[in-house]
């Protein structure tokens, strides 16, 4: 069943520099939605790389583009012009059958709400990109991860049966089994309590510090941002601000002159 | 409160008229049937009016036996009488009217028209009296001679007959030549209803159609300023015994009421598959309201935070439903219309002609299909209805899940006592013998249907959880979430299969029924008929083989036995029906018909034979006297001298020839039985015997084998209708599991986009779709096969006594529909795994 894409057809243009570390990165990605006066840019011209084995934070104000933007990035959403490489393959030149295969093998999701099928088990929705791969996961690994993510007495459970947390957990579980290059996290506590928040944010880091996973996260919330290595903050469809080694304050005090611009 | 029903109709206008087709079809059913039968009616109304118009006073036999088919038998009136009336002050002309049977052959020999397919092949004598001829002449003049005849147009054309040609008709009398004197038309039709017709001059019309020396009928016209009753009222004055006299307008309207009692089986059968495609329509009506109603929860739960009543609530989604029933009654009224004409084009095919032109649409026709499709709409949606008014208001503020819950008991329950109750109204009407025997029988079949559809949802999860497990073994992910999602509400699953249970439950016992009665008749036979040959007159009980045919064959050296098999209607024992009548000391030879009391010997011209079940029900035993009714001879007295156990051949009931001979007036054999001479060759047998009957090319010699084939094979014909009937409900049963999907799908827009986003191809998400529904349409067809198997089993046991000696449930058939029914659920999936797949997947994760 699965395919490999021929990464060998897809060559990088220049960025030579950033080829080696990129895991992903734009180049000039413009996104227009609508059309003539009535066309909002939600994406103006960015170009930006996330390294490998690092957590990315992606802020802004509501309508920055930065939901957007990891659309791009993942492939569940196509750019108007310019550029979306996820590590040697570009995304814009795959055929949707080529994009679907892609996001199962080599990206994971979670999002803020809804990321669990309701009616397979913890379990099911765990391997289920695996399975739709028809790809046997690999034990020692999906044990590792469950006991990681602290799931091991709920597996059997469907999601109605589980807490927002643990739902939250599952469906990281679910973005570690298939050992993916890139997972894309949007907003994963926005609908968490701060303690269950505190542990999905956890286990991101951990994906990227023990796994040597790349973690791409949108999120609003300064202290979820604090989590990561970096922090990019867009308005209005641009870059203004790539920040390294956040805090909270900092970003606070960084978000606050982002919204006056 | 009603602007939000209204905008709710409006924002989903594709559903509604995918709901509203459920009802639609069944409508359109209904309105087609209403409408083809006021139109036929309408036009023989018309063209009786026209036919007798110049009729004030028509006299006829007052005897009558009114058979189940074809027009009622009366006695002859005396030719005399025509005379008699002639000199009466009031009666300016008078003329008598014969009428009986004349096939034409085309110039292949073939015989014109299709009496097979029951339309009738007339021969009349031609009226002197222009009042009193309704033909038209276009082409030629009236017949004069004993060697002359008038043709149908339709003959004409078809036949490639005109004027001055010649045209073998077969007769009473056998084959004769004519010559073609003229071309008619009648009503302005080349060939009303199918029927050919042949004008003899009235002598000769006595001798080949009629009976000489009488007439059928006599009509008068009356003299200037002579009021009809006036007539009637001479007439009466000089009329003999056993004469009736009617005024013009008594006759029109007796000869419209004739048309009508025909219609009316017609129409019956076709309204009992509307109403089946109803009951099917209502099903889906009341499982589509019931997902729309859980689809809407939230939101009825805010309408109810914010002040509505429950009763305004019950009354939104009634509002709801009324509409969509008005506009599926729209619709179906005008695809009934549509479908009339279809019909109408459909019957020409076979042949049946049916007269008139534009579709007679009545305001009764427009009113009961509006009302029909309203009010099994409204009641299919009571349900629905009244659980929306039930949600509490709370419910808004919580979030709601699509997850069902757990089934009630009470519903299992309620299922095992309808079923049972169900049923026990079917065993009852099968073996209470009651009256109205098929009202129980309808309707416990009816109520069982309703009773398993309620105990279905019980049935569903271990069901789905077999076939689709294995499915999903071998099928993959995409199979496992399809599994998943039918068992997620066994309840919806079980309404939607219901639907298609009912389509297949009753193909299945058709199936089963049928292929039962092809086993029983292959056995009866077998058993019972011992002779060689059948010729099969192919006249289908009207005219048929004159008995010189049997004479001839009779007088072949390889033939040893022979006996003709007439039919007649009689009175017996106060019931209007029919008596068979063989030769009784040869057929009780050529059929083992199982004499358990007197002998066949001594059976003589007043002799009765009689099956046993006639004997017990009637408490009839052997020298017990018999009273039958003939039209031409009055009442007579037969004598019980044989009692039988075998009916297949016999019926219940028969006469010797003679006695047929002594009590009608026209003789004709429908079937002859032969056997061979001991040694002879039957293929030489065979010969010869084709050689009698060449000239009745209607007519067909069968060896034993081919007499059991065709007996059988007329089965396959109704059965034929049968099942295209019952497509209907099928169909609607596909469109009601893709509407069901539709809407799942709809609900689960979130899902189908996350499991995109993880990974899921197109192709996958139509796959899982795909499965999805063959597993609904899989449970339907099991249940309904389940079902059909019973009732079949019951029917034929029941009908055991009547020479049902064989069950028999068709295995490949059987299967074959279970297939069919797998390939219906990858059709009603098309469009729903179509739309899943298409879904844009970040509207989808983005919603809510």
């Amino acid at each position: 069943m699965s395919t490999s894409i021929d990464v060998s057809t897809v060559t990088s243009e220049g960025h030579d520099g950033a080829r080696q570390l990129a895991a992903a990165r734009t180049h000039r990605a413009v996104k227009v939605y609508g059309s003539a006066e009535t066309a909002v840019r939600a994406l103006d011209g960015i170009d930006v790389v996330f390294d490998r084995a690092m957590f990315t934070a992606i802020m802004g104000p509501s309508g920055s583009g930065k939901s957007t933007l990891m659309h791009c990035l993942a492939g569940l959403d196509d750019l108007t012009s310019g550029e979306v490489w996820l590590g040697e393959t570009q995304l814009g030149r795959l055929s949707e059958k080529q994009l679907t295969r892609t996001r199962r093998e080599k990206l994971g999701f979670v999002f803020q709400a809804f990321n669990l099928v309701p009616s397979l088990t913890a379990l099911e929705n765990i391997t289920l990109p695996l399975d739709l791969a028809s790809r046997r996961p690999d034990k020692t690994w999906l044990d590792h991860v469950i006991e990681t993510v602290g799931l091991g007495q709920r597996l059997a459970h469907r999601p109605c049966e589980l807490s927002g947390g643990q739902q939250q957990r599952v469906a990281v579980a679910r973005a570690l089994a298939s050992r993916p290059e890139v997972i894309f996290a949007d907003e994963p506590t926005g609908n968490l309590d701060t303690s269950s928040g505190a542990e999905v944010l956890d286990l991101l880091r951990l994906a990227v510090r023990e796994y040597g996973r790349t973690v791409v996260m949108v999120t609003h919330d300064p202290v979820a941002a604090s989590y990561s290595e970096r922090v990019v903050f867009l308005a209005d469809g641009k870059i203004v601000d790539d920040m390294a080694g956040p805090t909270p304050e900092r970003v606070i005090d960084r978000m606050k002159s982002v919204g006056e611009v | 409160m009603f602007r939000t029903t209204f905008k709710n109709l409006r924002a989903r206008k594709r559903r509604l008229l995918t709901t509203a087709l459920a009802v639609t079809i069944g409508v359109a059913f209904m309105a087609g049937t209403l409408v083809i039968a006021d139109t036929i009616s309408r036009t023989f109304d018309d063209l009786f009016a026209d036919a007798t118009e110049g009729i004030d006073a028509a006299v006829r036999g007052s005897q009558s036996i009114d058979v189940d088919f074809g027009p009622e038998a009366r006695n002859p009136v005396p030719e005399t009488l025509v005379a008699q009336i002639a000199e009466l002050d009031g009666a300016a002309a008078v003329e008598g009217q014969v009428s009986g049977y004349a096939q034409f052959l085309d110039k292949d020999d073939e015989p014109v028209g299709n009496p097979g397919t029951g339309a009738p092949t007339l021969g009349f004598n031609w009226n002197e009296v222009p009042e009193l001829n309704p033909f038209e002449l276009t082409d030629g003049g009236p017949p004069s001679g004993a060697g002359e005849v008038v043709i149908d147009r339709g003959t004409a054309r078809d036949g490639g007959f005109a004027v001055g040609d010649t045209i073998a008709v077969l007769t009473q009398a056998g084959r004769g030549d004519f010559t073609v004197t003229g071309i008619v038309t009648f009503g302005g039709q080349d060939r009303p209803a199918g029927a050919t017709t042949a004008l003899f001059e009235t002598t000769t019309a006595q001798d080949l159609v009629g009976e000489p020396g009488t007439f059928q009928e006599i009509a008068v016209v009356a003299g200037e300023g002579v009021s009809e009753e006036d007539l009637v009222t001479q007439i009466q004055a000089i009329a003999p015994a056993g004469v009736e006299v009617l005024t013009g307008e008594q006759y029109t309207e007796d000869s419209q009421n004739q048309v009508q009692e025909g219609l009316s089986f017609f129409n019956t059968f076709l309204l009992v598959f509307a109403g089946i495609a109803l009951f099917v329509g209502s099903f889906i009506i009341y499982n589509t309201f019931n997902i729309l109603v859980a689809q809407r929860t939230g939101e009825l739960g805010l309408l109810r935070a914010l002040g509505a009543s429950r009763r305004q609530v019950f009354g939104s989604v009634i509002l709801e439903a009324t509409i969509v029933g008005v506009i599926a009654g729209v619709i179906g009224l005008v695809l009934g219309i549509g479908l009339a004409s279809l019909l109408k084009l459909a019957m020409a095919g076979l042949g049946i002609e049916l007269p008139g032109g534009a579709p007679v649409v009545t305001v009764r026709t427009a009113i009961t299909a509006l009302a029909t499709g309203m009010v099994i709409t409204v009641l299919a949606a009571l349900v629905p209805a009244r659980r929306a008014g039930a949600v509490p208001p709370l419910v808004a503020l919580r979030q709601r899940s699509v997850e069902d819950r757990a089934l009630p008991r009470r519903r299992t329950i309620a299922g095992g006592v309808v079923t049972a109750i169900g049923l026990a109204s079917l065993g009852y009407g099968l073996w209470g013998e009651p009256g109205n025997a098929i009202q129980f029988v309808g309707l416990g079949a009816l109520v069982t249907f309703i009773g398993v559809a309620l105990l279905a949802p019980v049935l569903a999860s271990p069901f789905v959880k077999g076939v689709g497990g294995l499915i999903a073994k071998l099928r993959g992910t995409p199979a496992a979430l399809a599994e998943k999602n039918a068992l997620r509400n066994p309840r919806r699953t079980s309404a939607t299969a219901s639907a298609l249970m009912i389509g297949v439950g009753l193909v299945g016992f058709i199936t089963i029924f049928a292929a039962s009665t092809k086993a029983s008749i292959d056995k009866t036979i077998d058993d019972a008929f011992t002779g060689d040959l059948v010729v099969a007159s192919g006249t289908f009980g009207f005219g048929g083989l004159p008995p010189e045919v049997a004479d001839e064959i009779a007088a072949l050296p390889e033939i040893d036995l022979v006996s003709g098999m007439r039919f007649g209607p009689a009175r017996v024992d106060g019931e209007d029906t029919g008596v068979v009548a063989v030769n009784t000391d040869q057929m009780a030879r050529l059929a083992d018909i199982g004499i358990s009391e007197g002998s066949a010997d001594d059976f003589g011209v007043s002799s009765f034979g009689i099956h046993e079940d006639v004997a017990e029900e009637k408490g009839w035993e052997l020298g017990t006297p018999v009273t039958i009714e003939f039209v031409d001879t009055g009442a007579q007295t037969f004598t019980v001298d044989v009692i039988y156990s075998e009916n297949a051949l016999a019926g219940p009931w028969f006469i010797d020839t003679a006695a047929f001979e002594a009590n009608y007036a026209q003789q004709f054999d429908a079937q002859i039985y032969a056997s061979l001479t001991e040694g002879a060759s039957l293929a030489k047998a065979r010969e010869s015997v084709e050689e009698i009957v060449d000239p009745y090319p209607a007519a067909e010699v069968q060896d034993q084998e081919e007499y059991t084939e065709a007996t059988a094979g007329q089965i396959d014909q109704l059965l034929g209708l049968v099942y295209l009937l019952l497509v209907f409900a099928v169909i609607i049963a596909v469109i009601g599991i893709s509407n069901t999907l539709a809407l799942s799908i709809y609900e689960r827009t979130h899902e189908l986009g996350l499991l995109r986003a993880v990974g899921m191809t197109r192709q996958q998400m139509r796959s899982s779709i795909r499965w999805e529904s063959v597993m609904i349409a899989l449970f339907g067809t099991i249940l309904g096969l389940t079902v059909g198997l019973v009732f079949g089993w019951a029917v034929v046991s029941a009908l055991a006594d009547e020479g049902f000696s064989v069950f028999q449930a068709p295995v490949s058939q059987l299967v074959v529909i279970a297939l069919l029914a797998a390939l219906a659920g990858v059709i009603a999936s098309l469009r729903p795994a179509r739309r899943a797949a298409k879904l844009d997947m970040l509207e989808a994760i983005m919603t809510e």
